[in-house]
């Protein structure tokens, strides 16, 4: 571990988390289920009760959008809480693919079932535990069976409700009924209690809201347990490009990783290892490690690679020239669906949008920054004394509702010199700022999903990203306040031609006030007339 | 010397036409699709220069534009045409009245639902009858705008003063102990019947005018006797220069001070402020009889009847020493700078020391010897 220290706090940082997903991995296995919960519930967004039910809504959102991506399908979602028991109930559904009766229990009730885990791709749900976890979570809390209703769209729908075995992380299904029906998708009804209902900016209005900013292509309808209906309206019909798995660079590879891949890899060879699971590497390659790396031996099993030997290796890729990896898998939701998405919910004045070309951080991890920024309308948050500064923060499209104060969007906001676009009152201003954090590996700051972590050439990327729609901004207001000085000279001298032309009139004996006035009203209107965009 | 009758003949109204092509100018701009503007010279006192050949001030060559499209020019041009419109009205009713009539005349509101009066503060108003005159090449007194009356006249002069609808015969040798005062405007209606006298004396103080009147001086002398009152009014200066106009020789006996001798060169060249009707108030042709500090060499009892000078007069010498059309004058910058030293100064009431008609004597003989300083 020796070599470690040398490479900086924020490197760190970022390794032990990924290697706390591994441990959390490691430990469930270990553990029982619950046990495992209760020990991990903190990191896995299940504390303070406005959080996690929150966080139960993402759980269940984020399966829908993912599934429905993966099938083609635009979605429309369905939230609803209501009160029951001195519980809360969250009904969720969607019009997603379904789950063929025989996997329901697999699909749902077994902890890290998807495992999108060592999947290298961009995907929302792509840390953490998912929508088991939110199912546990309601087991937990209420020893209540959740309710499942779902179709593949074949003429039948059934229902039944769950429960998952802690004891052996297996789902138990019970009063399973099957009748003909047309619905296709995914309904989930569980209770919850250590929840709390609220309208904050951690609340699952704001989530969903936001869930709704990054993903036009998505209905969602709310209904609070006040009756409250509020629909985000679909604004794009282009479905997100399927993400498309990649192999990881070497460049973005820790020794964690690659002890990992390398004791999960099915190749005879170390060499070969090498060539099969990461881009950018051959034959050649391997030969330059081979060189690079002497007293390591390329021909043996990957899972007997040695926590020095991966040191080393890793050293090495940062030795060796690389082909930039590819940033193919990256998937923006793109300008033009933004500018949709934001019009449509915010109704703004003013929009600039900005997609900046893809960046590697840590030397080999492709991502890319997409800001927007909107004046008036509905944008910004209704601060005590008037409109505040709203940002919102995405990771992959996912919102990224909590720990602002840690995140790298928030570190490049605040590092921005507002005044040099003429925004010095931003904070005070009704403008939404967008970020979305595009990566197929987001260095977020735990388990929780919540913030990305301060990696410098993440925060660079965002600032310049901003500074850019600031500018445009900028440009907008002071052009703006140039158009009112220019309107209330306007009005100034309108003010004096019925009396100029009377007195003109007069003076000089001839014409008519109304026609001197008219004409004056022309001059002053060609002189006055808005300057064309 | 002249004496004549009839003098002025009926001139006729030049301001009407001037108004009127006025509106009509700014008419032509409208109909060219052009923004209406005013221009004319410029009234700040660093376009006040001295005209070397007519020895008056005037104002320079230095332009000022009022556009009506410019947001901050508006409103002042609004009411330039608003106060020209007036005054028009004015002539046309012939009726007069003060700049403090006019403003009450302008100051009503630009409409129900505008929270603005044409004109809010009579200083307002004042600037743009300044303007007007400037615009105009005309006094206010022509655009039927009273000016305050200050100045008093004995001797024999005739006027025949239409007003109000009559005709009025004055006599200035008619006028008794409080003499025939000036009025406003001294053009406009004033007919100049007969002015028979041989010159034209102009006595700082009302105090000293009432000695010689009482002494019939102004009858003795064949003189047309005036005070001021202190500074000349505007009708008190355009009457100077009238007379001066009838080639009547000028003469001015101010106290030997620097308030005096401001006095004196205020009718004479013109004062800055009034610069852009220099030509019509001005009566470089008068001559300063005195007091003078070379009195007191030359009259010894005016040697116990000094007063010690005040720190404006010093001041007011040192500025009049700094214009050039005063320091061009050897004999003025040698009063001055005695002034300075001596920090004394002479009122002309002391002329009555020895006896209370020595006054007369003093001017006459001055007079007689052309004993004057330019």
């Amino acid at each position: 571990m020796s070599g470690k220290k040398e490479k900086g706090k924020k490197e760190d940082v970022i390794e032990k988390l990924e290697t706390e997903a591994h441990k959390i991995f490691e430990e469930f296995k270990e553990y029982s289920v619950a046990e495992f919960f209760k020990k991990n519930r903190q990191m896995l967004g299940f504390s303070g009760k406005v959080r996690s039910l929150t966080t139960v809504i993402h759980e269940g959102v984020t399966n829908s959008l993912d599934a429905c991506e993966e099938a083609r399908i635009l979605p429309n979602i369905y939230v609803k809480i209501e009160e029951a028991n001195n519980h809360l109930k969250v009904y969720m559904e969607d019009n997603g693919p379904g789950i063929p009766k025989e996997y329901v229990g697999r699909a749902l009730g077994r902890m890290l079932a998807g495992t999108k885990f060592l999947r290298f791709q961009q995907s929302r749900g792509q840390q953490g535990i998912g929508i088991s976890g939110a199912i546990l979570f309601s087991q937990i809390t209420t020893g209540k069976l959740i309710h499942i209703r779902s179709g593949i769209g074949d003429g039948k729908v059934y229902e039944c409700d769950l429960a998952i075995d802690v004891k052996t992380n297996t789902p138990k299904i019970s009063n399973f009924v099957e009748y003909p029906g047309n619905f296709r998708g995914l309904g989930i009804s569980a209770e919850y209690a250590e929840v709390k209902y609220d309208r904050s900016e951690y609340s699952p209005l704001e989530y969903l809201k936001a869930t709704a900013m990054a993903n036009p292509h998505a209905q969602i309808t709310f209904v609070g347990p006040d009756g409250e209906r509020v629909i985000f309206k679909r604004s794009s019909n282009v479905i997100p490009k399927k993400p498309t798995a990649v192999k990881p660079h070497p460049l973005g590879i820790t020794t964690d990783d690659l002890i990992s891949y390398a004791h999960h890899s099915k190749e005879r060879k170390l060499s070969s290892f090498l060539i099969q699971n990461f881009s950018r590497v051959s034959e050649q390659k391997v030969n330059e490690l081979k060189l690079l790396c002497p007293s390591i031996n390329f021909e043996k099993m990957p899972r007997e690679l040695k926590w020095e030997e991966a040191e080393q290796l890793v050293e090495a890729f940062k030795k060796i020239k690389w082909i930039a990896p590819s940033s193919e898998a990256l998937i923006p939701i793109g300008e033009k669906q933004i500018e949709e998405s934001l019009k449509n919910l915010l109704n703004p004045e003013f929009i600039s949008v900005r997609e900046r070309p893809p960046k590697v951080y840590r030397g080999g991890v492709p991502f890319l920054v997409e800001v927007a920024i909107c004046y008036g309308g509905r944008c910004g948050r209704q601060g005590k004394e008037g409109p505040e500064l709203d940002i919102k923060r995405f990771a992959n499209r996912a919102p990224l509702l909590f720990d602002a104060g840690g995140c790298a969007i928030t570190e490049a906001v605040k590092s921005i010199d507002w005044n040099r676009y003429g925004l010095k009152d931003i904070e005070h201003m009704p403008v939404t700022l967008f970020v979305n954090f595009v990566s197929v590996f987001v260095p977020y700051t735990g388990a929780g999903k919540t913030a990305i972590a301060s990696e410098e050439e993440v925060i660079d990327e965002i600032r310049y990203a901003i500074m850019e729609v600031a500018r445009d901004l900028g440009n907008y207001i002071s052009g703006k306040i140039r158009d009112k000085i220019r309107e209330e000279r306007k009005k100034a001298i309108m003010r004096y031609i019925k009396q100029i032309s009377e007195d003109i009139s007069y003076l000089s004996e001839e014409g008519k006030p109304g026609e001197i006035e008219k004409m004056l009203l022309e001059i002053v209107e060609k002189k006055y007339k808005k300057k064309l965009e | 010397m002249v004496r004549g009758e009839n003098l002025e003949k009926k001139e006729e109204d030049k301001v009407l036409p001037k108004l009127k092509s006025l509106g009509k100018n700014l008419l032509n701009e409208i109909k060219s699709g052009t923004s209406p503007t005013l221009e004319f010279l410029a009234r700040g006192l660093d376009n006040v220069i001295y005209d070397e050949k007519n020895k008056i001030l005037v104002l320079g060559n230095r332009k000022e534009k009022r556009v009506f499209l410019s947001a901050s020019q508006a409103k002042k041009f609004m009411q330039t045409v608003a106060v020209a419109a007036k005054c028009k009205k004015f002539k046309e009713e012939n009726l007069h009245t003060s700049i403090r009539g006019l403003f009450y005349q302008l100051k009503f509101t630009l409409g129900e639902d505008i929270e603005e009066d044409l004109f809010e503060e009579q200083t307002e108003s004042n600037q743009i009858v300044e303007d007007l005159e400037v615009l105009l090449g005309t006094k206010r007194e022509d655009l039927n705008l009273s000016t305050d009356r200050k100045g008093v006249v004995a001797g024999p002069l005739i006027i025949k003063d239409k007003f109000a609808g009559t005709t009025t015969t004055i006599d200035c040798t008619k006028m008794g102990r409080s003499g025939w005062m000036i009025p406003s405007d001294v053009d406009n209606g004033m007919e100049f019947v007969k002015c028979e006298a041989d010159y034209v004396l102009v006595v700082e103080k009302d105090a000293l005018w009432q000695r010689l009147n009482e002494d019939q001086f102004w009858k003795k002398e064949n003189c047309i006797l005036i005070t001021p009152k202190g500074q000349a009014s505007r009708g008190c200066r355009r009457l100077i220069r009238k007379l001066a106009d009838m080639k009547l020789p000028i003469y001015g006996l101010m106290d030997c001070d620097a308030w005096g001798w401001y006095i004196y060169w205020t009718i004479k060249t013109g004062s800055m402020n009034l610069a852009y009707i220099g030509s019509e108030i001005s009566t470089p042709e008068i001559k300063f009889i005195g007091v003078t500090m070379k009195d007191i060499e030359k009259y010894p009892f005016l040697k116990k009847l000094t007063i010690k000078a005040k720190d404006v007069d010093i001041k007011r010498a040192e500025e009049m020493l700094s214009y050039p059309w005063i320091s061009m004058h050897k004999e003025w910058v040698e009063e001055l700078k005695k002034v300075i030293e001596t920090k004394k100064k002479l009122e002309q009431d002391a002329l009555q020391g020895p006896r209370l008609t020595f006054v007369g004597d003093y001017i006459k003989e001055k007079i007689e010897n052309k004993e004057f300083l330019p």
